[in-house]
């Protein structure tokens, strides 16, 4: 099967004052045309900095791909004159931020913003786009679109705004959409909404998604496949229900652990033990064994790679691994 | 616990905003953020309040403590009204009513170190304390809410998220309050975090019998941490209930709110009930049952009319809704 996206042993630089920091430190994954892949992982996990890196929109001056491939549809993003990059992003890889206020202009109104993305890839004059601009909008869903294509973000709710994000997102029929955190921003009946409306608009287009989260249950309704993200480094891949049903490295099982939902009854919750390290300064070995309850000695010595565990499973642990395969750590 | 005196008891609250438009202010505007609303919360008990952004949840949180005034209605802590009293008055009973903030970053003053920021509380709401009881005292302090001994001398913008609430935590404490209001105390903070921050808050109940009004939008992590439940919706509460009858909701809009929450687990996953529009403003509320234009059962002719009150549809579980029940 070929892969729409195939990322291999990304690496991303950042000059800090601490010095520098490589917020994604090795990072392979693939997604297939029309797949769903979700990406968690909690703030400075690397999972933003990931999606930005495919999309080139590192910020200026402070961080730069530093190594790795980003091939994209037979192309390789990571080399891309920006030019051409220009031209592939918002036509064949859209994206979706979290709040939809700061990403959409807010002196210019929808007509215009959707128009923009019309006339500068498919070319269609002001009359057409703004037929088309009302079209998007009924398709996600907007109530009276042939009036409020003229009105301007802060006229909108935020679940409102975030369906024109989409219907920008949308109006070149891309290949690839990232949604970074599209609900974090929302309440959770309208997060409801939008993630319906994100899976329809994914089946009727055809259309792959990357959808970055740090919400578990986000992920385990919305996605086939799941990554899991610790600290710049991929420690688990798996199949969503396969995920959340038998999560094996620790990092991923903590997680699991501290839902609430998970313990109803249970007054106490489970937690994971002190705090994500400084990029700045991490320890040998394991990037999550100050944390982990199930360390042993290699931890410390060498740094696990993210190997096969079986069923088309990944994880990157050395005592997971020594588990599942019966051999000796 | 309905015999004893609970330690806060508010009646008939509502608090209205007046917005004034124009510079004659001939068209002001009320925005009534809470409307007319009664609840209790007991000793050592912690009463969660849910809802969405809007829904008056924090302004309710603020109206208790007499952090925001309310326009009618009473506020009766430990069995005294303090509605009537002026902020001079209400100085001594500040110290037994807290709050801690969803951003802890923004709440603690920037230049001031965590010594500084816990001294000034000690010593505006407690007693002359000598050099050495200080000192244990803020050790004390630090402990009970997981810090080092070090952060003392350190400054906000040094700590991660979870370390600044557990100084955020150790501020409302270090004046000894019996109640508190925890307002989105943990939903700034990553998954991991979240949970030491919920297991201390509820350690500290358990070993200090403090009471918390626990203000969250997370239904899950309120009825984790709840004995009771209210559900607010453009500024009343629309169901109370104990935590258990949670998963017995009666009224639509907590059904729709609780099958909108992700499922980690396919087998808990529910039949989403998925509401249509967005909550009305509370400038312009619709009439009637301020639910019904999102309401799948609304019926015509009484839910657009006439506003449901609560009513007591089994021991302790209370619905605002025509149809419930």
């Amino acid at each position: 099967m070929t892969h729409l996206l195939e990322v291999r042993d990304l690496h991303t630089r950042f000059q800090t004052q601490a010095g520098p920091v490589r917020p994604v430190d090795g990072v392979s994954f693939d997604l297939r045309a029309g797949g769903t892949l979700g990406v968690v992982g909690e703030s400075g996990s690397g999972k933003t900095m990931t999606a930005l890196s495919i999309l080139r929109l590192l910020p200026a001056g402070a961080g730069r791909i530093e190594s790795g491939q980003i091939q994209f549809a037979g192309r390789e993003l990571s080399t891309l004159p920006e030019r051409e990059m220009r031209a592939l992003r918002g036509k064949h890889i859209a994206m979706v931020f979290q709040e939809p206020m700061t990403s959409l202009n807010p002196v210019y109104s929808v007509a215009r913003q959707i128009g923009e993305v019309l006339w500068l890839h498919e070319g269609m004059n002001k009359r057409a786009a703004r037929a088309r601009s009302i079209e998007l909008l009924r398709v996600v869903g907007i109530s009276d679109p042939e009036r409020r294509v003229d009105a301007y973000p802060h006229e909108l709710s935020g679940g409102m705004r975030q369906r024109v994000m989409i219907a920008m997102a949308i109006a070149c029929s891309p290949q690839l959409l990232i949604a970074d955190e599209p609900t974090t921003a929302l309440d959770v009946t309208i997060q409801a909404q939008i993630l319906e409306l994100l899976a329809r608009l994914r089946r009727e287009l055809g259309m792959a998604v990357l959808l970055i989260t740090h919400d578990l249950g986000v992920v385990a309704e919305f996605a086939e496949e799941v990554l899991v993200m610790y600290a710049g480094t991929v420690v688990e891949r798996a199949p969503a229900s396969a995920l959340f049903a038998a999560p094996q490295h620790p990092y991923t099982q903590g997680l699991l652990a501290s839902a609430p939902a998970r313990q109803a009854g249970k007054r106490r919750l489970a937690t994971i033990a002190g705090m994500v390290p400084d990029l700045a300064h991490l320890p040998g070995g394991c990037r999550f064994r100050e944390r982990c309850v199930r360390a042993v000695a290699r931890c410390s010595e060498l740094e696990p790679p993210l190997l096969d565990s079986g069923e088309g499973r990944k994880v990157a642990c050395f005592v997971a691994m020594a588990e599942l395969t019966g051999r000796p750590l | 616990m309905s015999d004893v005196q609970p330690l806060l008891e508010i009646k008939n609250v509502t608090t209205q905003f007046v917005q004034r438009r124009g510079m004659f202010a001939r068209e002001n505007r009320v925005l009534r953020a809470v409307d007319d609303v009664s609840l209790h919360v007991g000793a050592s008990e912690t009463l969660g309040l849910v809802g969405e952004s809007g829904c008056g949840k924090s302004t309710l949180g603020r109206t208790v403590l007499r952090l925001i005034d309310p326009s009618a209605g009473q506020i009766k802590f430990e069995g005294r009204d303090i509605v009537p009293l002026t902020q001079r008055q209400l100085r001594p009973l500040r110290s037994r009513m807290q709050i801690i903030f969803q951003d802890p970053y923004g709440s603690l003053n920037p230049r001031m170190s965590v010594r500084a920021t816990l001294l000034e509380a000690m010593r505006v709401h407690g007693g002359q304390r000598t050099a050495a009881e200080e000192r244990s005292a803020l050790l004390d302090l630090l402990e009970r809410v997981g810090l080092r001994p070090e952060a003392l001398e350190r400054y906000p913008h040094e700590f991660s998220g979870g370390q600044r609430q557990r100084v955020g935590i150790a501020r409302a404490l270090s004046v000894r309050p019996r109640f508190i209001v925890a307002d989105e105390p943990v939903s700034a903070l990553d998954l991991s975090i979240q949970a030491q921050i919920v297991n201390l808050l509820m350690d500290l109940q358990a070993d200090l019998g403090v009471s918390y009004l626990f203000i969250a939008h997370d239904l899950k992590l309120v009825e984790h941490v709840s004995q009771r439940v209210a559900v607010m919706y453009l500024g009343r509460i629309v169901e109370l209930m104990p935590r258990e009858r949670l998963e017995h909701s009666l009224h639509p809009y907590t059904k729709a709110l609780r099958s909108a929450v992700p499922e980690i687990d396919p087998a808990k996953r529910k039949l989403r009930v998925l509401l249509t529009g967005e909550p009305p403003s509370p400038l312009n509320p619709p009439t009637g049952c301020a639910f019904h234009p999102r309401c799948a059962i609304a019926q015509k002719g009484l839910c657009e009319v006439s506003r449901p009150e609560l009513r007591e549809l089994a021991p302790g579980h209370f619905v605002a809704c025509h149809l419930a029940g």
